[in-house]
């Protein structure tokens, strides 16, 4: 006889979302399956000590809002993302200073920005460049970037998770890059990391 | 990703790691509010999409239909009317009655990680607004659970008496394509072509769908817990035939015994989901799980799902229900946050207070512990009757 893990395992999660109408308690195995993640898009975007309570609340309010799930979509990570960047969202004053405190120690040390071949990012601190270049976003412009840019997010996944179509997602990014780089200074910072950039 | 965007990729912040012990907090919290939830699982997930979900939770349907017009006060007995002829007409402002039997598989993960199993049982009757515009009610009641095959029965599958009033928030906009309103269903295709491409339509949007899975998924979505007019039943009975990977079965039975044909189809969790349809009115008989290979977790052959849908009839008004349980699953997405009951003494409080926008709404868990008021009458020897536990009085409408 199969053991259940062995059968939960094989399951995608459009199928466990399913039992878990009946099953409450086999949410959990969402929690288990993807937890990690969310909660490193959480550290990355408010800090570790948020991260834990954003989790958390991610994933309440996954399970509470299952019975809307898509369940012909058998990854719920752009669903999770979704509630993720919406949940980030509540906590935007902690994330703006937290931005504006890594823009700050890029300020303090101008010399940062060349120790990028050795270790570019350092724990718990994102360029500051980028830092200010992100404090330029309006805040959905910023959601989107991060889910590409930071879960690594495909452009469909993003626009699944921001509940937009595809095509908007592609025109904002549009807008967005320009942005970026007017933000940047007008030149890629790393441009001679990457010979092929044109 | 390119340019900029790689830029930003490139210099993420580094994440520190998800502590086990908050980790293990956040699940136990997790399984907190889905045990909680067990009582009124219905009322906070929106009940009503559960029923788009097919796989375990719902419903199932069969026909028999019984015109029985405005309720009187009597509870009809349970026995199924084949439909001969008297097809349903309800009007807009009534509601579709339908009153099944169902098994599903229940899953559980304890504390621990453990998990148990069973197959739960339960007779339903749920109202729908004939057009969407009102909200529905539902009506469970436990009944005696059945061991998963080749298993013994959990200890947590003694608690199963019981019944349950649940509010079905009816919100026809938000649910779109996913509508299983009567008014909806009879808009959908009465040409067998056409209806097929209704269940390939909203098409998957994930990298990995089965469209095929998905389609018959739909299909059982239309027909449970749901009355469809005798075109469409016609035109989605042939429809599902067509799905690659579906097969017709004559002579198999649903919980009540009626025989029907059976379109199943292989899920890729190693069972064989059946609809059961009459072979000539096409009325939704009830469904059926086999399992078929090692994936189901299960001897082969055992069946892990079996229902009756039972009696489908109109009534013009809901049963008086004051105490049924909310459905939140009308209300916009984003939703409140929710606090995080925290324990006393989690590190987890120590939020940083200043710098947390959260508006927490504490949200009234208490009033979620809507004890049902209603004592299982079934009987102590735990044979319980298939009959509702409330007198089911439509309060005829003006």
């Amino acid at each position: 006889m199969v053991s259940v893990e062995d059968t939960t395992e094989t399951l995608d999660d459009s199928t466990l979302i399913g039992h878990s109408m009946g099953d409450p308690e086999r949410f959990a195995a969402l929690f288990d399956r993807h937890a990690d993640e969310i909660h490193r898009y959480a550290a990355r975007r408010l800090g570790a000590e948020l991260a834990d309570d954003v989790t958390g609340e991610v994933f309440l309010v996954a399970f509470r809002g299952r019975g809307r799930y898509d369940r012909t979509l058998p990854d719920a990570r752009p669903w999770l993302y979704g509630i993720a960047t919406k949940v980030v969202s509540q906590h935007r004053r902690a994330e703006r200073r937290r931005t504006a405190a890594m823009a700050r120690v890029g300020a303090d040390r101008p010399g940062t920005f060349d120790e990028r071949s050795a270790d570019r990012v350092t724990a718990e601190q994102l360029q500051p460049r980028l830092a200010r270049a992100l404090t330029r976003l309006s805040a959905s412009e910023r959601d989107l970037l991060l889910l590409v840019a930071w879960a690594d997010l495909t452009y469909e996944d993003a626009a699944r998770a921001l509940g937009v179509p595809v095509g908007t997602v592609r025109s904002r990014l549009h807008r967005l890059r320009v942005k970026v780089r007017r933000a940047l200074g007008g030149i890629d910072p790393f441009a001679a990391e990457e010979p092929q950039h044109g | 990703m390119d340019d900029e965007i790689r830029t930003f990729a490139d210099g993420r912040p580094s994440a520190p790691p998800y502590e086990p012990q908050a980790r293990a907090r956040a699940r136990e919290r997790l399984l907190a509010e889905a045990r909680g939830g067990r009582r009124l699982r219905l009322p906070r997930l929106g009940w009503q999409t559960a029923a788009a979900f097919g796989v375990t939770v719902v419903l199932v349907g069969g026909v028999a239909v019984a015109l029985s017009g405005q309720g009187g006060t009597e509870i009809r007995p349970a026995t199924s009317v084949v439909l001969s002829g008297g097809e349903l007409n309800p009007r807009p402002d009534q509601f579709i009655l339908v009153e099944s039997d169902t098994m599903y598989g229940s899953h559980s993960v304890d504390a621990s990680g453990g998990q148990t199993r069973y197959l739960y049982r339960q007779h339903r009757k749920i109202w729908k607004s004939v057009d969407g515009s009102k909200d529905g009610l539902l009506l469970t009641e436990g009944q005696e659970p059945r061991p998963w095959p080749g298993e013994p029965l959990p200890a947590d599958a003694k608690s199963w008496r019981g019944s349950e009033w649940n509010q079905l928030a009816s919100c026809p906009d938000l649910r779109g394509p996913y509508r299983d309103d009567y008014a909806f269903l009879s808009t959908l295709p009465t040409d067998a072509t056409a209806m097929r491409d209704r269940l390939y339509q909203p098409v998957p949007k994930g990298k990995d769908v089965n469209a095929d899975a998905a389609a018959f998924t739909r299909a059982g979505d239309l027909v449970r817990e749901n009355y469809l007019p005798k075109p469409q039943r016609d035109a989605l009975f042939e429809a599902v035939k067509t799905i690659p990977g579906v097969e017709a079965a004559e002579g198999v039975a649903d919980s009540s015994g009626r025989v029907g044909v059976a379109l199943g189809r292989v899920a890729d969790w190693g069972v064989r989901e059946e609809l059961i349809f009459d072979p000539a009115a096409h009325t939704f008989l009830g469904e059926r799980q086999v399992a078929v290979d090692a994936k189901a977790g299960a001897p082969k052959d055992s069946v892990l799902a079996l229902t009756a849908q039972l009696d489908v009839s109109v009534v013009d008004a809901l049963p008086d229900a004051p105490d049924a349980g909310a459905d939140a699953s009308c209300t916009p997405e984003t939703q409140a946050p929710t606090p995080i009951p925290s324990e006393s003494g989690s590190t987890t409080a120590e939020l940083p207070a200043a710098e947390a926008t959260i508006t927490f709404t504490p949200e009234p868990t208490s009033a979620f512990a809507v004890e049902s008021t209603s004592e299982p009458e079934t009987g102590p020897t735990g044979t319980p009757e298939p009959t509702v536990t409330r007198t089911v009085t439509p309060t005829p409408g003006s």
